[in-house]
């Protein structure tokens, strides 16, 4: 099926309206999905929406009830699973996000225009380690690039400052701060 | 009863008019979603969590919130009658979905009604800033201070990927929704709206109707706000969404001065026939007063209505809805009842000189 918007990519959303008190159904690709204004008016009003995308956009997770389907992610903490999780376009708890975590980029790409990583604003009580984490990965990316270069001498200083951050890592979670 | 004052049909400080563009721009609000560690999420918690959280953040905000001058009222959802629930809704200070909630849940109101802070929402903690005008920066400054200060003695959930976490994962990452209300009956009128909404769609921005019903927006008035929250930090959503909004307030300048200039006569014609509309008929209905609004507040910008003052038509909207009708009345009122009692309302509000001559009492 082709989109009802573009009429370019193959339809692979489809999109229940109220207009005046009908149900109009729309086929939609995915780039018009996430486009589409009148989807988004329905996000903030009626949450049966998003869960309507979600199932729209990973139908085979739904089939995951038939018995030749056995492994299915369940949330530790809340006891959500995935296909709840697609049902209700809600989660449960905090832990839900660890448990859905390889299924998520996807998600979050369709909501969030290809974003799926955090950017902006860090609580003060994870500011400090979260800051040392990043640096030593930014290191450890270095490290990297001097091995391959075979500039040891450079590797091995980086691999010393990795070091000094992971022991005040350490430190930081001792003491608490 | 804390609530009362609330209740009132006086204006909250957002609904004055003392902005920058604030003829076209409305009102700004700008809300931060955010949950506790070691609780559910509300979609799946017991009522003792509900309880539980309700407890430790109101306390922390009925303690700290003086630290930012705030004297936070607590109001518990469940205590209040449902028409009180619903003026609450109509002043934009909770939402439907916590009025609705199966679980115990409050909301904390600053005095001048600037802060609304929701307890077991969609999240268990949602802070709403509101400003008059377009001052999303400031709006923000003062809902980023509150959670700063929140966040020193509550238990965020954070993750170091998904940032805030939330019961939407729409609203993942910076929790924050930004949005500005703006006025455009030029753009609506000259058909130049259906050709921009696509555009801020494309851009990451998402525009609504005020009332929300189907794709027509009632009296004019659009809502524009961030659609993503993961990827960009509150500093880049917000310039975005601020140069958006500066380029579509700078277009409905040229959309009216266009309008003036090529059909005076028409304009001022439906200026002034709206403005009689609103001060003598008998009978309004909500869609028509929005309408009507709308041309009134046009040919106040335009200069063409000199004696009258913008935040009696911004106090109007909001005090027209069926609700507040009917606390106003006190009692409750027919659809009928409610047309009639919402145009007595405008002949009083409107027309303060002869108001002895419009002694009916509400149907
Ligand atoms: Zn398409
Ligand atoms: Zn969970």
């Amino acid at each position: 099926m082709i989109c009802d918007q573009c009429g370019e990519r193959s339809a692979s959303v489809i999109v229940k309206q109220q207009q005046h008190g009908q149900i109009i159904e729309r086929n939609l690709c995915h780039v018009c999905a996430a486009e589409n204004h009148s989807i988004n008016v329905a996000f903030e009003q009626d949450p049966l929406a998003i869960h309507q995308l979600l199932s729209n956009w990973f139908p085979n997770s739904q089939a995951s009830t038939s018995p030749a389907r056995k492994e299915v992610v369940t949330c530790p903490s809340c006891g959500f699973t995935f296909s709840k999780f697609l049902r209700l376009g809600k989660f449960g708890c905090d832990s839900c996000y660890d448990a859905f975590s390889p299924h998520l980029d996807e998600i979050f790409k369709r909501f969030h225009n290809g974003n799926i990583e955090h950017k902006g604003k860090i609580p003060a009580s994870y500011g400090t380690t979260l800051k040392i984490k990043k640096e030593i990965e930014e290191l450890r990316k270095q490290m990297q690039v001097c091995i391959q270069e075979e500039d040891f001498e450079k590797a091995a200083r980086l691999r010393d400052e990795v070091k000094a951050l992971s022991a005040k890592l350490e430190g930081g979670a001792a003491d608490g701060s | 009863m804390a609530v009362e004052r609330f209740l009132q049909p006086h204006a909250s400080s957002w609904m004055t008019n003392n902005a920058e563009n604030v003829d076209i721009a409305m009102s700004t609000r700008i809300r931060l979603a955010r949950n506790l560690t070691d609780f559910k999420f509300p979609y799946s918690f017991t009522e003792d969590e509900a309880l539980k959280v309700d407890k430790e953040i109101s306390s922390v905000l009925l303690d700290k919130g003086n630290e930012l001058d705030y004297n936070f009222s607590h109001i518990s959802i469940e205590e209040l009658a449902q028409l009180q629930k619903e003026v609450l809704v109509e002043k934009h200070l909770i939402s439907p979905f916590l009025v609705n909630s199966q679980r115990s849940g409050s909301v904390l109101l600053s005095e001048n009604e600037e802060l609304s802070i929701m307890v077991n929402e969609e999240d268990h903690l949602r802070i709403q800033s509101l400003q008059p005008g377009f001052q999303l920066q400031q709006a923000f400054k003062i809902a980023n201070e509150l959670d700063s200060l929140l966040e020193k003695n509550l238990s965020y959930a954070f993750h170091e990927k998904y940032g805030y976490l939330t019961s939407c994962p729409t609203n993942a990452g910076t929790g924050m929704r930004a949005s500005v209300m703006l006025h455009l009956p030029a753009l609506t009128m000259s058909h130049q709206i259906q050709r921009i909404i696509p555009a801020i769609s494309r851009l990451g921005m998402v525009v609504r109707g005020i009332y929300g019903e189907g794709s027509e927006a009632l009296g004019n008035v659009y809502q524009i706000s961030n659609q993503l929250t993961l990827g960009k930090s509150e500093y880049e959503i917000l310039q975005d969404l601020e140069n958006m909004t500066e380029q579509i307030i700078q277009q409905e300048r040229k959309a009216r001065e266009a309008i003036a200039l090529n059909s005076p006569m028409i304009l001022e014609d439906r200026v002034y026939r709206s403005l009689g509309v609103l001060t003598h008929s008998r009978l309004l209905t909500t869609e028509e007063a929005a309408t009507r609004l709308s041309d009134v507040r046009l040919g106040i910008d335009l200069k063409m209505i000199q004696d009258l003052d913008m935040s009696i038509l911004n106090e109007l909207m909001i005090f027209m809805q069926p609700a507040f009708l009917q606390q106003y009345a006190d009692k409750p009122l027919q659809p009928r009842e409610r047309d009639f009692a919402r145009a007595k309302l405008f002949r009083e509000r409107l027309n303060k000189k002869d108001r002895n001559s419009e002694g009916e009492d509400l149907a």
